[in-house]
């Protein structure tokens, strides 16, 4: 999270059916999981990745790409906010396991 | 309170119905979540950062006990067994499944309930004064006109898809503005005129958000039988004059500024000079229709309890001393008492609520409050009819829940969004924030010290935490990615309402709670005595103290 400018792209959506964070695998498959999510190294093949998940929208809603910096294979979001997508919120949940 | 007739009853089941059909095909994917998203939002649903969030509608905050054990149920059987009281007098459920959530919508509507006009460009759930029905101060009950307008404005044809989303609120209290009325599309204050008789003074135009602005009075009476007529008329000019082309500029509160309050009111009088005598004027034989629902409970007739309230206030149980000075307010009716039940205990975001707490908060009304409670914007809850005799007895069972906080109105009843946690919209989170000023200034001996301050923190510049208003007011930004807080102060909500002045330049978040520490120490210095509020203090001596206190020379 910083000045520094993304080393690569990642795609997510929001599951259909419980909103649920998802990532784009590298096979076009979806992961509620960030480490699993491929990351394209220029912002156009990303966004023709958004473009091909469009076409999935009985599966996820919404799909978009943001920047990432990838190092040493870890995937690390730029921002807050997608530090939250991909953790979970950062405040008590009362039952976390439904 | 209000209860549905057949009519009601049935609109609501077959929307009910109706969202079922919509949710199957999109979950067969024979309609695409463009076309899905507008039937969704006029639902109530929403689509968060990790999950579909689901506002449940609680006209004017008033709530049944039968009510909320099913919100409890709710709770339990399609969430992670906790709701969120949110700032506008209603429940959020953060996580529902979206198969689940025609269920949980028919679950609502057998107690009465629904998520309708929770979401898009109509208009909301109505509010008012929390206090309604049981305040000493008030000249008349609002919920009835709360409830009226809620009638006019359900599945209204003509203001389903208006420039932007619209809220109305309602105060009978005249002399304390407990509702925020002035920062309101519409306020309606109940007010009387110079022959005694009430009707209404209307205020139009304010608003939180991007531009906040304290709505002008653009009208100082209007007679009851006109109130819907009237209504209408300042959405028609809404609905035809207001911008479309900018989201940001379509609130009612831009049309006003940009025509100004008087050409404003022109245009309204003009449109309801055409429509005042025709079908909605309100006859007194549909207000007293209404306002059977709300006629006051049948209270015991029992002794004054003021001197027993201050008695209270000294009890040599000083928890249970704190809790009655802070938390209990004097009802109209002798002998009874009203007791506000802080959602901010420590540990825990502002008004979230647990399954298990709404069942016996549910239970504690029937044996306390006569059945009923209210959801305030404040994001607690309120027992309206308590007799003063059982203060104690309520009070150690609140205990044992966790909800006996003695902060009303104090610095850690904090009015708090969702923020980054939840919130698609949001910049910054502002629970942590919350949670962690919570801890810092635990000891109630301090916050009674500082005495009436309040602290409102949004995630972003949509002010659903109301930051705008707050005493002190903490606004989310995002600076490269990274989470930092604005503060504001001289913020109020009430008849003596004011937008808060950004004090300078924004923090970390590891930052924020040691500036709110010094801007309470600062105050302490400043002020001229106990009895001078923060806000009569800021008032007085201006930003520049404050300023120097927290960034000193830089």
């Amino acid at each position: 999270m910083s000045f520094l400018k993304p080393s690569h792209f990642v795609v997510s959506a929001g599951y259909t059916d419980d909103g649920a964070v998802a990532y784009l695998r590298a096979d076009g498959s979806w992961s509620g999981n960030l480490a699993d999510a491929a990351a394209w190294p220029t912002e156009a093949e990303a966004e023709d990745k958004v473009a091909q998940a469009k076409k999935q929208e009985r599966l996820v809603c919404d799909p978009y790409l943001f920047g990432v910096r990838v190092d040493g294979g870890v995937v690390d979001p730029m921002t807050a906010r997608e530090a939250i997508r991909a953790k979970g919120p950062t405040t008590p949940i009362r039952r976390p396991d439904r | 309170m209000y209860r549905y007739d057949n009519y009601d009853q049935q609109i609501v089941d077959e929307r009910v119905a109706q969202f079922r059909g919509h949710v199957a095909r999109r979950l067969e994917g024979k309609i695409t979540e463009e076309e899905f998203k507008p039937m969704r939002l006029q639902n109530g649903l929403y689509m968060q950062l990790h999950a579909y969030m689901l506002r449940v509608a609680i006209p004017y905050g008033l709530l049944s006990t039968k009510q909320l054990r099913m919100l409890a149920h709710i709770a339990r059987k399609y969430d992670k067994g906790y709701g969120h009281w949110s700032t506008r007098q209603n429940l959020q459920y953060n996580w529902p499944k979206l198969q689940e959530v025609p269920d949980l919508l028919a679950d609502l509507a057998s107690v009465e309930m629904h998520a309708i006009q929770t979401s898009g460009n109509c208009i909301r759930n109505v509010t008012a004064d929390h206090l309604a029905g049981a305040a000493r101060d008030e000249i008349e009950d609002p919920r009835p006109v709360a409830e009226i307008i809620r009638q006019w404005s359900t599945f209204h044809p003509e203001f389903a898809f208006l420039p932007r989303k619209f809220k109305i609120a309602v105060t009978g209290a005249p002399d304390c503005d407990r509702a925020a009325v002035r920062f309101h599309d519409i306020g309606v204050r109940i007010v009387k005129n110079a022959l005694g008789e009430n009707g209404f003074e209307i205020l139009a135009g304010g608003g939180l958000g991007r531009t906040p602005i304290v709505a002008p009075v653009i009208r100082d009476f209007l007679p009851r039988e006109h109130l819907l007529s009237y209504l209408e008329a300042i959405l028609r000019v809404y609905n035809l004059e207001g911008r479309r082309d900018n989201p940001y500029k379509a609130r009612i509160k831009i049309l006003v500024g940009a025509l100004g309050r008087d050409k404003f009111a022109e245009l309204v009088e003009a449109e309801w000079q055409q429509i005042k005598d025709g079908g909605l004027k309100l006859t007194q034989q549909e207000i007293d229709r209404v306002s059977k629902f709300f006629e006051p409970p049948v209270w015991e007739k029992l002794p004054d309890s003021d001197a027993k309230v201050e008695a209270a206030k000294l009890s040599s149980n000083r928890d249970f001393a704190r809790w009655v000075s802070n938390n209990v307010i004097k009802h109209k009716a002798p002998g009874y008492s009203i007791a506000m039940i802080s959602v901010k205990e420590k540990g825990r975001p502002p008004g979230d609520m647990s399954d298990t707490q709404m069942d016996v908060v549910a239970d504690l009304a029937d044996k306390f409050s006569m059945g009923e409670l209210v959801v305030t914007h404040t994001q607690n809850l309120v027992f309206q009819h308590v007799k003063t005799t059982d203060l104690f007895a309520l009070w150690e069972q609140l205990v044992k829940l966790d909800l006996a906080t003695a902060n009303a109105g104090l610095l850690t009843d904090i009015i708090c969004c969702p923020g980054l946690d939840f919130c698609a919209l949001a910049n910054a989170r502002s629970i942590p924030v919350a949670m962690a000023i919570r801890d810092r200034f635990d000891d109630i001996d301090y916050l009674s010290d500082l005495g009436e301050l309040s602290v409102k923190i949004s995630g972003c510049i949509n002010a659903c935490g109301h930051h705008h208003v707050g005493n002190i007011g903490i606004l989310g930004i995002d600076k490269q990615g990274v989470e930092h807080y604005q503060i504001s102060l001289g913020g109020s909500p009430g008849n003596d309402a004011s937008v808060g002045k950004i004090l300078g330049r924004a923090f970390p978040q590891e930052k924020i709670v040691d500036a709110i520490d010094t801007l309470l120490k600062a105050y302490l210095t400043l002020r001229t005595s106990d009895d001078e509020r923060f806000l009569d203090t800021y008032r007085r001596v201006g930003e520049q103290p404050f300023k120097d206190a927290v960034y000193g020379d830089h």
